[in-house]
């Protein structure tokens, strides 16, 4: 993409207009210029700094696509207020995957899109790209990746080495997932539903919860043999933790808190009877 | 003192990793324990606390609007405390400690976002500038390192007044552990749910038990 790129018209659906590229690399518009590019994905690290109840992440788009902004409008006047204004509005989606619509939307205003388009097109993708975030990292990569290091850990590995495993681990999925969320927001504009489906972030998510299981018992395993665990204590330790593992899977996350709130009262009773007798 | 306050702003640091900046995962008790550990003079000590906290709070993600325990505060405060004393009645009050700022912690996150919100600059005549989008959120995130940074401090003032109760414990280092993993396996049993539940994983998990547990006999 050497020259402008086309202008086109469209309805703000994702996926509607046109069929997904199918071959072919994602390739960011190269008129926006590398330095502009980076500086915008690097802002997006911060996407969340202004997080709040009224606007959710919408003054940390605004603030992240400014580079853009400023490359196509100038550094100052009514235009570059009128798109600032346009993209600081209610805006949310998971923090890594928001660079789709960042992409998107830096690839529509260099294309000199109709702003109600790029608007209904933000309002379109928030929800999947929250959704999918959600379950790919916060319920599976997540986790999965610290139970991999604990189990590390509690089978002994020095503890450098274990949070290096697990900072390693983590951000490697981390940073490639968002590097990929902007690349595919440039390349494809408002086409990126159809390279959402075709990633198959939802597989990816089950074959993640899968091995998640097995850390999660890796995990367990360690603990039943582990000098920073169980072992040297009482044998009805194993006992009650398998009572408490019964209960959390029956109960689910409510009954963390009501766990939580036991385990703390307990420990100032015990310090109180202590002190009393 | 300066122990103190190189730990607050570690705590504060903590807290932009959780949510406003860069996401990564610095914040989870298990690294937070060992970098608190370090500026404590105790990195074992740290480390240890911060994976026994990490176990409780594996199910907490920084999930959208909703209101997580904080893991960066809550394990600085525990390890401070931990670290403080060799009597196992530290880990314990140190531990009960964190539970308690992690929540507490996550109040405050609830309060700034509120903030946030009349903080966020208002299109008039549907324009805004560039400094006031840049100006309102990086403001929010200096708030964000603040409200970290005292909330951490807070804690290991408290800590350090309820570490006069720890020679009160009655429980050895070994079922001290026992004791406060007991608590962590409900965690693990609701991640096993979240994953899918005992049905559907069952024989996944039980496999790794297996291969786990052969690990810690091996290793």
């Amino acid at each position: 993409m050497t020259g402008p790129l086309p202008r086109s018209e469209g309805p703000a659906r994702p996926d509607e207009a046109l069929p997904p590229r199918t071959s072919g690399q994602a390739r960011p518009p190269s008129e926006l210029g590398r330095s502009v590019l980076a500086s915008t994905f690097l802002r997006s690290l911060a996407i969340q700094g202004s997080w709040n109840y009224r606007t959710m992440l919408g003054g940390g788009f605004a603030f992240a696509l400014l580079p853009v902004l400023r490359h196509i409008y100038g550094s100052g006047g009514s235009e570059i207020e009128r798109a600032i204004a346009r993209h600081a509005v209610h805006f949310n989606a998971h923090p890594y995957l928001a660079g789709v619509a960042l992409g998107a939307a830096a690839r529509l205003e260099h294309e000199g899109e109709d702003p109600e388009m790029i608007s209904r097109f933000k309002a379109a993708v928030k929800g999947p790209l929250g959704g999918i975030g959600d379950a790919l990292v916060w319920a599976t990569w997540l986790p999965t990746t610290l139970l991999l290091s604990l189990a590390a850990a509690w089978w002994g590995l020095a503890p450098l080495a274990s949070v290096a495993l697990f900072l390693i681990l983590y951000n490697a999925g981390h940073l490639s997932l968002r590097v990929w969320a902007f690349r595919v927001g440039l390349a494809e504009g408002k086409r990126v539903g159809g390279r959402l489906r075709q990633a198959d972030l939802g597989h990816l998510t089950e074959t993640l919860t899968r091995l998640g299981a097995v850390s999660l018992g890796l995990v367990a395993g360690a603990l039943l043999l582990s000098e920073r665990a169980f072992v040297g204590g009482a044998p009805f330790w194993p006992v009650l933790a398998a009572a408490g593992f019964v209960l959390g899977v029956t109960g689910g996350l409510r009954v963390w808190r009501p766990t939580a709130l036991f385990v703390v009262g307990t420990i100032v009773l015990l310090l109180i009877t202590q002190g009393m007798f | 003192m300066t122990e103190l306050l190189a730990l607050s702003l570690l705590g504060g640091i903590l807290v932009l990793d959780g949510t406003s900046v860069g996401q990564f995962m610095v914040s989870r008790p298990m690294v937070a324990g060992l970098l608190a550990g370090w500026v404590a003079g105790a990195p074992v000590e740290g480390f240890l606390v911060g994976i026994l906290l990490e176990v409780y709070l594996l199910v907490s993600f920084p999930v959208g609007g909703s209101r997580f325990p904080e893991g960066g505060p809550a394990t600085v405060v525990a390890v401070a405390v931990a670290a403080a004393s060799p009597a196992p009645g530290a880990v314990a009050v140190g531990v009960a400690l964190g539970l308690i700022w992690g929540q507490l912690a996550a109040l405050t996150v609830t309060a700034l976002r509120t903030f946030n919100g009349r903080l966020s600059p208002e299109p008039s005549g549907g324009r805004l500038t560039a400094r006031q989008v840049v100006g309102a959120h990086l403001a929010a995130i200096g708030l964000d390192l603040l409200r970290g940074t005292a909330v951490t401090a807070g804690g290991l003032v408290t800590g350090l007044a309820a570490l006069r109760l720890a020679p009160l414990w009655p429980l050895g280092e070994s079922d001290t552990r026992g004791f406060i993993l007991v608590g962590a396996a409900v965690s693990m049993g609701i991640l096993l749910r979240s994953f899918g539940g005992a049905r559907k994983r069952g024989l996944l998990f039980a496999t790794g038990l297996g291969a786990g547990a052969l690990g810690g006999a091996f290793l």
